[in-house]
């Protein structure tokens, strides 16, 4: 019997799966095709302070082994989270991770302080990508001094895990760790989406009305393994890899590099049910191989 | 998610194919309006499942037609009988009746997929009602095959011009139909103009309208958010695979 646990930092997960913000929902509706028992942990849509629409059609463009997204980031607000889906994850004991974003520091603050109430929510993670409206719309990772700011204020209002989730926009990688490091965050969380772009050639326009888009899928898997590697390379925090992991061996490269954990994203949008065929998939690599535990092999290829 | 086998495969016209699948829990669970997410080829590329709507659904098996309209579906069209397809579904909500009829279908072009699946229903319960069909060009006439030998009462409409049909859209035909008859409810599935046109139109105005709608769809379960629709009331947009497919009219903003 193979040992899938892993050691992310003090947490203890029972495998490397976790599911990734925004492709998991608020977890019910992909409970109807898999145990969520059966995962690391869960990550649940990224949460504001009060629902919040997001963008107008289209938001969803297919290109070659991946997709564009402009959601917006759309989600029901925290109040209704607890109150429609909280209850739900009180029957099972698979980690709940809260992905939260606000649009000024403040609106964090508010958001983990009330979390820091709901016990059941193993660790928060932090969205940075999203515009910081205060400061013209220019987005939380790309400001050192607003980064510095809102990561702190988080650490002094939620007493548990934090995570921070780093995209490939950030002001500079290795300060952001230092500052990450610094205040005591817990674990890293990366990639998010690329920014990317597509335009429609028949009608000659952008095919997002924000032009620019989040790029995911297979095809960004080499940036992403790049970035974990290079996060991997200047921290000791626990970095949990995603991008573009479609099958095991994309997950145990990721791992293999030093990622404590591994995220599934948009192949939850093509296979719900992704999470157990990459475990399984996982588990017998590890048996042929004649290796009997999952932390055997992470960060072996550095 | 279920492989779904193709027991039989027709080619419509140049550009529409027609499957028939064997998976008796798709085709036992499975309601008109309803669709499933279809896997085309078996890499990443393309990467997404693409929304087919369910023809018909009869004991083990259930049928889909879909146009040819682009990679996905070029992929789909090479499968022959004997291929297994790997399917999710049923997905999405369903057309509602609580009265007798009679009632109005519309379908234009492709649109004709979840009317003609009502129509199999509201037949087998022996409701009236009038089927609208129409056409943009002449070579779609040959979807038709699919309406012989039932006992069903179809107006046909064609912008292309034949001397077997109506020339005109599928609109035209049913505004003549709601002249010459009346109707309890209208049902209706095309391109989102016929819908925005009809939405507009005060003819139809009169009448509950319960529209089907099409959408790009990154997973069809309510996962990604992509397949929205503006709310005429309150704030927040529909999603299309959970809220949807069938939505009425009256309350999508334009």
């Amino acid at each position: 019997m193979v040992d899938l646990s892993v050691r992310v930092g003090d947490l203890r997960l029972k495998n490397p799966v976790v599911l990734a913000s925004g492709t998991c929902g608020y977890g019910r509706e992909l409970a109807k095709f898999i145990n969520l028992k059966m995962v690391g942990a869960i990550t649940v849509k990224g949460l504001s302070m009060e629902p919040w629409q997001g963008n107008p059609p289209p938001r969803i463009h297919e290109v070659y082994a991946g997709i564009l997204n402009s959601i917006g980031l759309e989600n029901k607000g925290l109040e209704s989270f607890l109150r429609e889906d909280l209850p739900f994850f009180e029957t099972i004991e698979t980690p709940l991770f809260v992905n939260i974003w606000g649009k000024n520091v403040k609106e964090y603050v508010l958001l983990a302080r009330n979390l820091d109430a709901v016990e059941r929510v193993t660790a928060i993670e932090l969205n940075l990508s999203c515009p910081n409206v205060e400061k013209g719309g220019v987005s939380f990772a790309l400001q050192e001094k607003v980064f510095e700011e809102l990561v702190g204020r988080v650490r002094h209002s939620f007493t548990r895990k934090i995570i921070v989730k780093l995209g490939p926009q950030i002001f500079d990688l290795e300060k952001a760790i230092q500052i990450l490091e610094r205040e005591g965050i817990d674990f890293v969380s990366a990639t998010n989406s690329f920014p990317g772009l597509a335009v429609n050639v028949d009608e000659q326009r952008f095919v997002f009305s924000r032009k620019v888009a989040g790029f995911s899928g297979p095809a960004i898997k080499p940036l992403a393994l790049k970035l974990v590697y290079d996060i991997v390379s200047v921290t000791r925090l626990p970095v949990i890899g995603m991008g573009g992991i479609v099958c095991w061996r994309d997950a145990l490269e990721f791992l293999l590099i030093g990622a404590r954990a591994i995220g599934l994203g948009t192949v939850n949008l093509i296979y719900p049910d992704a999470a157990q065929r990459i475990l399984k998939g996982i588990e017998e690599y590890l048996d042929q191989k004649g290796i009997s535990s999952l932390e055997a092999i992470i960060g072996k290829v550095r | 998610m279920s492989e779904a086998r193709i027991v039989e495969k027709r080619k419509l016209g140049e550009d529409y194919i027609y499957f028939v699948l064997r998976e008796p829990v798709i085709a036992s669970l499975a309601s008109p309006g309803q669709f499933v997410m279809v896997k085309a080829g078996e890499g990443w590329d393309p990467l997404l499942r693409r929304p087919l709507g369910i023809l018909w659904a009869e004991d083990e098996h259930f049928a889909l037609l879909f146009k040819v309209v682009g990679r996905g579906t070029g992929i789909l069209r090479n499968l022959d009988c004997g291929n297994w397809l790997d399917v999710i579904g049923p997905l999405g909500n369903s057309f509602s009746w609580n009265d007798n009829g009679p009632f109005l279908l519309i379908a234009g072009g492709r649109g004709l997929v979840p009317i003609y699946f009502l129509a199999h229903a509201l037949f087998k319960r022996s409701l009236p009602f009038v089927f609208c069909v129409g056409f943009k060009v002449k070579e779609e006439l040959d979807l038709l095959q699919l309406l012989e030998g039932k006992n069903w009462n179809v107006a046909v409409a064609c912008e292309e011009k034949d001397e077997k049909v109506f020339c005109g859209t599928v609109l035209d035909v049913a505004r003549m139909q709601l002249r010459q008859n009346s109707f309890s409810k209208i049902y209706v599935c095309g391109p989102h103009d016929l819908l925005h046109s009809m939405a507009v139109d005060a003819e139809f105005a009169g009448l509950p309208i319960e529209a089907s709608f099409e959408a790009l769809m990154g997973c069809g379960y309510g996962l990604c958010l992509s397949c929205v629709l503006r709310k005429k009331s309150g704030e927040g947009y529909f999603h299309i695979c959970k809220e949807g497919p069938v939505i009425a009219l009256e309350e999508v903003s334009w």
